[in-house]
């Protein structure tokens, strides 16, 4: 999977180029729209990370020009402005998907993979592990034949622990990924471990021995 | 009251005063006249009698002798003239009323009594007006006068009513211009074409203060940008190099405890930067308020969204909306976060066991909508303050940045929500918004 970070800011772009390379994708950095116009014109990429405040280049001029490419990339947004016709304008312009900053980084893997989901149409969309199985088009759990009633909320952890195994998540990046959209007064890591706390319950019969780690003080982690 | 309604009552008014004033005044006034007439004619008349007796002798009119007297008057007894000769040592110059009897018949008449002396003889001179003729022309006169003062004032007031109205219609622009600004934003400057001045200079002024707002609001939104790019791209940098040294297999356990520490300290940072960023772009107008919101389906949301809390809480979430309604326009996602924050303090501030109420009903042509909890309440000298930025009335834990209800009453304000908070300490809380136009 062959990615252009577009993004002015040197820091932000090592730490994303850091990240990928870790998860796999093989990573361009643009750190300008001129030198982004190049290279959009010359590789191939799959995806393309756009931040839109660029110093020389209205960051939505050159989203258009990577729409125009045949190859179809994928294109997701990353911009610390996040006026909301920014937003609407960059989606209109055919974006796939827009994610305001700060984000998460593996906020932004998931996205990424939705993306890519959605946009080469992948029929298989079922993650298992220890015998159960994860269907994210139908948003269904399942142990064999039979299905595991689990609340919006406990889904949406486990599959975000499922989507980042192997990995601790803290009580604070899941926090993030189940109420990031609202804007609250504070953060109370203490609802989270509560929908564990059920979730564990509530997968005890069907999975034997330990398939989610505690690492105390810091998160949790899914073992596959 | 308009300026026109006022301008054209004040005019009808005046017009009937001096109406009715002249009504009063009119027929002693034409009284007067008539009688003033009626006197230098008199006069007039007694010249002409005197220069024709002058002319032709008094022995024309009255022959030698005792008794003797000269009268003449008209067929319909209007007027009469007569002389006579009196006593000497009379001496009569008046003009006065009086009876006189004329053919068996007695007729109320403006007399004029002169005395004048031809060869040492005394003439009684009488020329006489009847009154009834008299109040005759001074009845006519008043029935035309009536009648042309009628037609002046209607006239006069629909002339008023016109040109007031002719004259307003600028103001009349200008004040239907200003009622269809929402916001600031929308604002187009306009030339007025009138040749009353105070007006130009009138619209002049508001074309340019409101350019002076527009240049201010905008100037806000740029800031606004600036300041979100700049404050959120370090923080952004921050978090994501936290997250490679939290997945990086190399750091050693003991700081990855020390690595959530810093997220949560940086999380407490950008959420209060986000939060000032959202209260300045609503007070800076950015978002649309274009939905039509259902206030029972926004209820169950929030409360679908936030039962889980509840639950953990051991706090009984219930939600009842007594009388359905629509906000025509709003903005869905704020009235979810507005709405969201005042039930997460009910169910946060709340005890085991504990109550959240959410209710709605029609109330005196309003809606509201009640979040009403049980919990340790706000002490009284405490609820003036608790919209106040950075304002922390529990924060036991110490991570709450105290922006929510700051968040909440800027939401509310933006869609013209009246927000009441009533409390009891030890008892609860209840939060009550009041939607305008039920």
């Amino acid at each position: 999977m062959h990615v252009l970070i577009v993004e002015d800011e040197v820091s932000l772009a090592k730490e994303l180029v850091h990240f990928l390379s870790q998860e796999h994708y093989k990573c361009d950095w643009a750190a300008n729209g001129r030198d982004a116009s190049e290279k959009i014109a010359v590789n191939l990429y799959d995806f393309i990370l756009l931040d839109l405040g660029l110093p020389d280049y209205n960051g939505l001029t050159l989203l258009q020009e990577a729409r125009q490419l045949e190859h179809e990339p994928a294109i997701l947004i990353l911009t610390a402005r996040g006026s909301l016709e920014e937003r609407i304008e960059g989606l209109d312009l055919g974006a796939d998907d827009y994610l305001p900053k700060p984000f998460s980084l593996l906020e932004l893997q998931a996205r990424m993979q939705a993306v890519l989901r959605r946009k080469f149409k992948v029929k298989s969309s079922v993650l298992a592990f220890h015998g159960l199985e994860l269907d994210s088009s139908t948003r269904r759990v399942s142990y064999q034949d039979t299905e595991i009633n689990l609340t919006k909320k406990e889904y949406d952890l486990l599959h975000y622990l499922l989507l980042h195994k192997n990995r601790i998540l803290t009580r604070l990046q899941l926090t993030e990924h189940i109420w990031g959209n609202i804007l609250e007064d504070d953060y109370d890591s203490n609802y989270i471990d509560v929908h564990i706390k059920n979730l564990r319950k509530k997968l005890a019969s069907y999975v034997s021995g330990e398939w989610l780690e505690t690492v105390r003080g810091v998160g949790y982690r899914l073992i596959q | 009251m308009r300026l026109q309604s006022k301008l054209t009552l004040f005019s009808a008014a005046s017009k009937i005063i001096i109406f009715l004033l002249l009504v009063l005044v009119l027929p002693p006034l034409i009284h007067k006249v008539a009688l003033h007439n009626t006197d230098e004619r008199l006069l007039q008349k007694k010249e002409q009698v005197l220069r024709i007796v002058e002319e032709q002798g008094i022995g024309n009119f009255i022959a030698e002798g005792d008794n003797s007297a000269y009268g003449s008057y008209n067929l319909l007894k209007e007027e009469f003239i007569s002389l006579e000769q009196v006593p000497a040592g009379q001496e009569v110059n008046s003009i006065e009323n009086s009876l006189r009897k004329v053919e068996d018949e007695v007729v109320d008449y403006r007399v004029l009594s002169l005395t004048f002396q031809i060869d040492d003889q005394t003439y009684l001179l009488e020329i006489g007006r009847s009154i009834a003729t008299i109040r005759e022309s001074i009845d006519i006169l008043q029935q035309y006068a009536l009648i042309f003062l009628v037609v002046v004032v209607v006239l006069t007031a629909f002339v008023d009513l016109a040109f007031n109205k002719i004259l307003l219609r600028p103001l009349s622009l200008i004040i239907r211009r200003l009622q269809r600004i929402g916001h600031p934003g929308t604002f187009q400057p306009k030339q007025l074409h009138t040749s009353t001045k105070d007006f130009i200079y009138l619209n002049d002024t508001i074309n340019s203060m409101m350019g002076q707002v527009q240049a201010a609001f905008l100037k806000e939104k740029e800031f606004i940008g600036n300041v979100s790019h700049e404050l959120l791209t370090p923080i952004s940098i921050l978090q994501n190099r936290m997250e490679n040294l939290l997945a990086d297999p190399e750091t050693p356990e003991h700081l990855l405890v020390k690595l959530v520490d810093n997220q949560r300290t940086l999380h407490r940072l950008k959420s209060i930067v986000q939060a000032l960023l959202l209260i300045s772009r609503i007070e800076n107008e950015q978002y649309l308020k274009n939905e039509a919101i259902d206030i029972k389906t926004l209820a169950e949301e929030v409360a679908e969204e936030i039962r889980d809390r509840a639950e953990a809480r051991e706090v009984e979430l219930s939600v009842a909306i007594a009388d359905d309604w629509t906000l025509p326009q709003g903005n869905e996602s704020l009235l979810f976060t507005m709405l969201f924050n005042v039930v997460n303090n009910a169910i946060k501030y709340n005890r085991p066991g504990g109550k959240v109420m959410i209710e709605g009903r029609v109330m005196d042509k309003a809606y509201e909508l009640c979040i009403i909890d049980t919990g340790v309440g706000i002490a009284a000298e405490q609820l003036p303050h608790i919209f106040s930025r950075f304002k922390r009335l529990h924060a036991p834990d110490g991570e709450s940045h105290g922006l929510g209800l700051p968040i909440v009453q800027t939401i509310a304000q933006f869609h013209r929500i009246k927000l009441t908070v009533d409390s009891v300490p030890g008892a609860g809380t209840t939060f009550c918004f009041r939607f305008p136009g039920a």
